[in-house]
């Protein structure tokens, strides 16, 4: 016994309650699972939408069914329809949609769900554009790609390291748009909730 | 509406405070004692110094008829303060049998027991045994997974509110045997003994409660938490769901303290630096605006606007605006705001102090 160290014994390992000892997902409120078909098949009526000129009512009906039960592939899958909506809106009539989905009836809710596309768009174009350099300077050694993967991770200046890709810092552009036009309408608050919501999209 | 009085106590943030009964003592958590200060005038002058605790003070509570004071601590020990005729405070170290950090307390209205919110997942709930002269604790312990941050009582002493970083309010029965009387029957339920579930609320983006309170009638619960929600359920009778859970999704910060001023007002306040009126009933709430008057004349932004200051502030700091103040009368979080004075069941004043370590005294 004296030659143990009781300081660095993990306490809550040895008690039943912790929560160490229980599944965290008991917590949050339950999510219906989703199946990337259906995620697949609700993208296509959105596109339809989005073809026939109603930006509008694809944004709306892209943020009223987030896949929060989908698995990755299926999350995957609506990102890049929210993505697409979200970039064939002009500037301009950014604002006013906006306003527009906040005074409907559940639109926190709403323009929450878009501050998520917004933060999971964000670190998704990141990664897309380190994965692009990647390959296409497979010339360079690995240590060099590998440093270049990871800076992203270890700054946290993820712009800095993706300026080679021009068609990210694009995407980029346009959710900084997005993101600062979405703060104006749905306050500080939304991006709270975004950080609080176990919810992911 | 009159300006808000400020006091300014010192350059420490303040984890709670509490008036007492005649609003002429004040009671502040200030690192690890408490600070008793008296009112003179119209300023507060320090009087007491409360010193026994060996880790931050998380708690103050002053009963407003004994006027004990209980207190708790990060050193996972509470005292109950008693004045004693030769002057002093006398405390009495109150075991809590807890392993982690006691985070609030709040005597109940009966002021015969008191609950204590802890990082060990439970909550002691203290009564006076008169036989051994000692301070029991029971715990409640079971829905709990996570730490408690706030507790709250129903106006019967019997019924609980515990806001927990687990995302559940919860309501549960804190019955003693020997020291409560059997409450009368309510929306929570009507059989309860001690550790009832009365309720757990929980809303859509589960963030950690910072905050419960019930209603003045006791028939209504609202909880603010860290997702800049606040909600405010309505129970309909025992092992029933709620008549109504509404849930304010707000444009600000999170709330970090509230009170009900009425049955149909909350005023909240937290990371936003200033104090919010939210009004409704059970259908539906929404935010009513702040409580501080926006461009108030001659209170602080309003400097001295000689040419001489203006070029001297050009030359010291390359600016001639000072903008490291900010709008509101609080410079940071507000960590608790309370009940100041009332008046035919409603408050009129509230009190809110937060990390900035002023005291600030609205009027409603």
């Amino acid at each position: 016994m004296a030659n143990v160290n009781w300081r660095t014994i993990n306490i809550d390992a040895l008690d039943p309650d912790s929560p160490a000892n229980f599944d965290l997902s008991s917590l949050t409120p339950s999510v219906t699972p989703v199946s990337t078909a259906d995620v697949q098949s609700t993208a296509g009526q959105i596109r339809q939408l989005l073809r026939g000129g109603d930006n509008e009512g694809a944004l709306q009906g892209a943020l009223e069914n987030p896949p929060y039960g989908g698995d990755d592939k299926g999350k995957e899958v609506h990102l890049a329809t929210v993505i697409e909506i979200l970039q064939s809106i002009r500037q301009a009539d950014m604002s006013p949609i906006l306003s527009r989905l906040y005074s409907a009836p559940g639109g926190t809710e709403v323009l929450d769900v878009l501050m998520k596309y917004i933060y999971k768009g964000m670190a998704q174009s990141n990664a897309a554009n380190a994965a692009n350099t990647a390959n296409s300077s497979r010339m360079l050694t690995p240590q060099h790609t590998s440093t270049r993967m990871l800076t992203p991770q270890t700054t946290g200046f993820s712009q800095i390291s993706s300026r080679g890709g021009e068609g990210g810092g694009q995407a980029m552009s346009v959710l900084l748009s997005w993101h600062e036009k979405l703060v104006e309408i749905a306050g500080p608050g939304s991006i709270v909730r975004v950080m609080a919501d176990r919810r992911t999209v | 509406m009159a300006a808000p009085e400020v006091n300014h106590l010192f350059h420490h943030p303040i984890a709670d405070h509490s008036f007492s009964a005649d609003r002429q003592t004040l009671a502040v958590a200030r690192e690890n004692n408490i600070d008793l200060y008296q009112r003179s005038g119209d300023k507060y002058t320090l009087k007491d110094e409360l010193t026994g605790h060996d880790k931050t003070v998380t708690g103050v509570d002053i009963a407003p008829k004994s006027g004990k004071i209980v207190t708790c601590s990060q050193d996972r020990n509470a005292y109950v303060w008693e004045h004693s005729p030769q002057g002093g405070w006398k405390p009495t170290l109150v075991l809590l049998r807890i392993n982690r950090a006691a985070t609030c307390v709040r005597w109940a209205p009966s002021e015969s027991k008191f609950a204590v919110g802890s990082g060990a997942r439970l909550i002691p709930v203290c009564y006076f045994e008169e036989e051994d002269n000692w301070w029991v604790s029971k715990h409640i312990k079971k829905p709990i997974r996570s730490t408690i941050t706030s507790v709250a009582w129903h106006p019967n002493s019997v019924l609980l509110a515990a806001g927990s970083t687990d995302g559940h309010a919860r309501v549960l029965s804190a019955f003693v045997k020997g020291v409560d009387e059997r409450p009368e029957p309510s929306p929570w339920g009507e059989r309860l003994p001690f550790n009832t579930v009365c309720g757990e609320f929980l809303n859509n983006t589960a963030g950690w409660v910072h905050s419960v309170a019930f209603s003045p009638s006791g028939n209504a619960l609202a909880f603010a938490s860290h997702d800049s929600n606040l909600t405010v359920v309505y129970p309909s009778q025992a092992d029933q769901p709620p008549k109504a859970v509404l849930s304010i999704s707000t444009q600000v910060l999170p709330f970090m303290s509230l009170l009900w001023s009425s049955e149909t007002e909350i005023i909240a306040a937290g990371y936003n630096c200033e104090a919010f009126r939210l009004q409704g009933s059970e259908d539906g709430w929404q935010l009513a605006g702040s409580l501080e008057s926006k461009g108030r004349p001659g209170v602080q932004d309003q400097r001295e606007e000689s040419a001489l200051n203006m070029f001297r502030q050009m030359d010291l700091k390359g600016k001639v605006t000072d903008d490291t103040k900010l709008k509101t009368v609080h410079q940071n979080t507000i960590n608790t705001i309370r009940p100041f004075e009332e008046a035919g069941g409603n408050v009129t004043k509230v009190s809110s102090t937060g990390v900035d370590g002023r005291v600030v005294i609205w009027s409603l």
